[in-house]
């Protein structure tokens, strides 16, 4: 992850689009990072092979680097994870790095999913008293916050610091509420602050792609409304104040919708999705009686996955194929992991292909 | 103590008839002790039983879980995720009293937590982590129940054993040493009275 320090990336407050977008040399690269994708055919290839013979197939891709960077610190298949996971941020951070302008300050804001991430790792470490060096072993540096910048965040000894040292960054006015007792709220805060600020960044534009593009994150917005609706339903908890967790925006679940099925019971819940569009895609995995919510989550997820794949190639110059790549990037580096700690954890290969996205 | 060890005497005499009145009376108690042990036993193993083949159950399901949680959502998030839980479950000891045996009562508190309550926010997480810690909160119930109901079990097949040898020293060494001592006794005692009878006829001669 050290590696990762050759990126200088600010803490400054929100990124604005500074100068000249530069869409044809960011797709053009990306394209090319695009070609190094493992194509669909390797997973079936990689469900056949076992632990070490995985583990020798990512040593040998485009993994290579990463696996023998840790090599030295992990082993097994918390080696191949943590490899994955660098190559993850390198992959990212390289977007930022050579994007200018629009084009950057898109990608980094939906990037600042793992500043968040980072940022919730931090606190949730100094709320628990966890060591240094396990909170520096959850940190994936791939958002606009440097790997540098958060282990000093990391080594600080209380909340308050970590939250002072965040003082000149957007996050801090949500930071601040943080009283060491907080923190699923700061930390519902922070995702709605994410959603909020992707959709804004998306829905001014009036051009095409953009549109597109804002279709498919407001897509992103209604499964992760639906999954939490459905979450809080099992849980059987119908407070009015979970309206908070929803996050506006969606597109086809409109916030008046969501406040209206909260209230419904599990069953009358079920029975008034088959209203929506997301329907088709849970029909058979979701009933009032359903015990598991995983495969559902596993289908959303894999719908909203493959409906962008529909459209990567429609705007070839714009936002589109570059989000199209970082979407593919980080479902394959979520296959592979699933791939290999499914199997360290003998999970049968039924599971593993029904969470798989391909 | 041999039976010939004995004085003698009749204060020894009614000395050990009282001692085997005591020791029939304890041996009989101990019994109906031994016997009240071992139906409480059976009916503790059914429940030990069921509880450990739930017990069982439950790690299964709570491996698969965390395995699948980890495979989709990633360790790195799983740990992350895990950091944000500080209300750790509070077991609280107690004991109970079956037939004499102290066994413990474990009370436990803060196991079962809504998704509301873990500490982590719900917008970030998953259902995989949830279903990883329902199944987790569900193991760490069981594991308690099964310390407590094996726990007792032990302490009553100890005290089972214990009592078995109580009951087998009385019914064949205690009882029937005393018993010898006193026909003993009692045989000497009559010896010494026909030699006293003789002793006087033969001074009235």
């Amino acid at each position: 992850m050290q590696l990762l320090q050759k990126f200088k990336r600010g803490s400054s407050k929100k990124a604005k689009p500074k100068g000249h977008a530069n869409y044809a040399y960011t797709t053009a690269r990306v394209r090319a990072m695009k070609s190094k994708i493992l194509p669909k055919e390797t997973y079936p290839r990689l469900m056949n092979m076992s632990i070490n013979e995985i583990t020798r197939f990512i040593g040998e891709s485009e993994y290579k680097e990463d696996v023998d960077e840790l090599a030295r610190q992990y082993d097994g298949v918390n080696l191949i994870e943590h490899a994955l996971n660098r190559n993850l941020a390198v992959t990212f951070t390289k977007l930022l790095s050579i994007s200018e302008g629009d084009v950057n300050f898109l990608i980094g804001e939906e990037l600042k999913k793992f500043d968040i991430w980072n940022i919730k790792t931090i606190l949730r470490g100094k709320y628990c008293n966890a060591t240094n060096e396990e909170v520096l072993d959850a940190l994936v540096a791939a958002g606009r916050l440097s790997y540098t910048f958060l282990s000093d965040l990391a080594t600080k000894t209380t909340y308050e610091e970590v939250i002072s040292g965040l003082e000149n960054t957007e996050y801090y006015p949500v930071l601040k509420d943080y009283d060491g007792t907080n923190l699923s709220d700061i930390e519902n805060q922070l995702d709605k602050m994410y959603y909020a600020g992707l959709f804004e960044a998306v829905s001014g534009s009036r051009s095409k792609d953009r549109k597109l593009f804002a279709k498919f994150m407001r897509m992103g917005i209604d499964v992760k409304n639906l999954i939490t609706l459905f979450r809080l339903k099992k849980a059987n908890i119908d407070n009015p104040g979970m309206m908070n967790l929803m996050i506006d925006g969606g597109l086809k679940l409109k916030l008046k919708d969501i406040e209206r099925l909260i209230s419904l019971s599990f069953e009358d819940f079920i029975s008034e999705l088959e209203n929506y569009p997301y329907w088709d895609v849970i029909s058979d995995v979701a009933s009032p009686d359903m015990v598991s919510l995983i495969n559902v989550e596993s289908r959303l997820k894999k719908y909203r996955l493959k409906s962008a794949a529909s459209f990567s190639h429609v705007y070839p110059i714009s936002i589109v194929p570059i989000m199209d790549y970082m979407l593919n990037k980080e479902n394959e580096v979520n296959n592979l992991r699933l791939i290999i700690r499914g199997k360290a954890a003998s999970l049968s290969d039924e599971i593993i292909k029904e969470q798989l996205v391909i | 103590m041999g039976a010939k060890d004995v004085k003698p005497t009749r204060s020894e005499l009614i000395e050990i008839k009282k001692k085997i009145k005591l020791s029939q009376s304890g041996h009989k108690l101990l019994k109906m002790k031994r016997d009240g042990l071992i139906l409480e036993f059976f009916e503790i193993l059914n429940k030990a039983k069921d509880v450990r083949t739930e017990l069982d159950a439950a790690y299964e399901d709570a491996s698969l879980k965390i395995g699948i949680a980890n495979a989709v959502d990633g360790t790195i998030t799983v740990k992350s995720t895990a950091f944000a839980l500080q209300c750790k479950p509070e077991i609280e000891l107690e004991s109970c009293n079956i037939m004499g045996v102290v066994v413990p009562k474990i009370e436990s508190s803060s196991v079962k937590k809504c998704i509301d309550e873990r500490g982590y926010g719900i917008i970030g997480t998953s259902s995989y982590t949830d279903e990883a810690a329902d199944a987790y909160e569900d193991l760490v119930e069981k594991i308690i129940l099964a310390a407590e109901i094996e726990t007792t079990i032990k302490k009553l097949l100890d005290d089972i054993e214990k009592t078995k040898r109580r009951v087998n020293a009385l019914e064949f060494k205690v009882i029937p040493e005393l018993q010898e001592s006193m026909t003993f006794i009692r045989l000497r005692l009559e010896e010494m009275e026909r030699e006293n009878t003789f002793r006087l006829k033969r001074i009235k001669g």
